[in-house]
């Protein structure tokens, strides 16, 4: 599957749909792609991590990135998270940060 | 054993990668590959980005037995131990992290052994992790 990302806003959320990895390879262009977001009242940053099956530290910066510097503390939710990037969120101190869905 | 020698990692880390989880030692560990992915890229990133002042050579060493996978790195650039960096301090709140050396501490927790030295002008770092039953 193609590593790709597809960013909408939706008001105040932003809706990020992720495919295949999110990693060194893709997690820079996302991180830039959220900073034209910066201190713009998001209050809601939502990862469709349903098609996503592979996560790296490239990744998990790009989630502390929505959490600090987007700016106004954004609710971070993930929709259909497997396990073994849930683990890598726990191991890096970072699930209790999220919020994880079923849909 | 299975041996791999990159000459040049400049901006070459995604296809470095590709090739050692693409080995037959790796990727027949069903049940530890996403560990072995994530652990392979995190090094194989790093040396890519800092080992060298511009480019050089990274040699991969993968030997699997039984119940145990070996991976070892090994490049010619700078002496640099990632095991004495500072670890990130993962227990404090979200809006106070620095977002460097998470991909060693990934490491780092998720193999069994990390073990770094210094031979002849090389840097060598040998990860080892125990595999799970595979059937």
């Amino acid at each position: 599957m193609e590593n790709t990302f597809e960013v909408k806003q939706d008001g105040t959320v932003l809706n990020i749909v992720l495919n295949g990895q999110l990693a060194t390879a893709n997690a820079p262009a996302l991180m830039e792609e959220l900073n034209k977001y910066k201190n713009q009242g998001v209050t809601k940053v939502s990862f469709d991590a349903t098609n996503l099956t592979y996560i790296a530290s490239s990744g998990i910066r790009v989630v502390i990135f929505a959490k600090q510097k987007l700016g106004g503390n954004p609710e971070i939710e993930f929709i259909n998270c497997n396990q073994e990037i849930t683990g890598v969120f726990e191991m890096t101190g970072i699930k209790e940060y999220i919020n994880f869905i079923k849909k | 054993m299975k041996k791999l020698h990159f000459e040049s990692v400049k901006d070459k880390a995604d296809e470095i990668v590709s090739a050692v989880i693409g080995t037959d030692e790796v990727s027949s560990c069903k049940n530890d590959f996403f560990t072995l992915h994530l652990v392979c890229e995190e090094l194989i990133v790093n040396i890519a980005s800092y080992a060298y002042e511009n480019d050089g050579y990274l040699d991969v060493e993968i030997e699997k037995m039984p119940s145990e996978i070996t991976i070892r790195f090994r490049d010619g650039g700078k002496k640099f131990n990632p095991l004495e960096r500072e670890m990130p301090d993962t227990t404090l709140p979200l809006e106070e992290r620095g977002i460097g050396g998470l991909g060693i501490f990934l490491t780092v927790k998720k193999m069994d052994s990390v073990v770094y030295d210094y031979v002849n002008g090389e840097n060598v770092l040998t990860v080892k992790k125990t595999i799970v039953n595979e059937k």
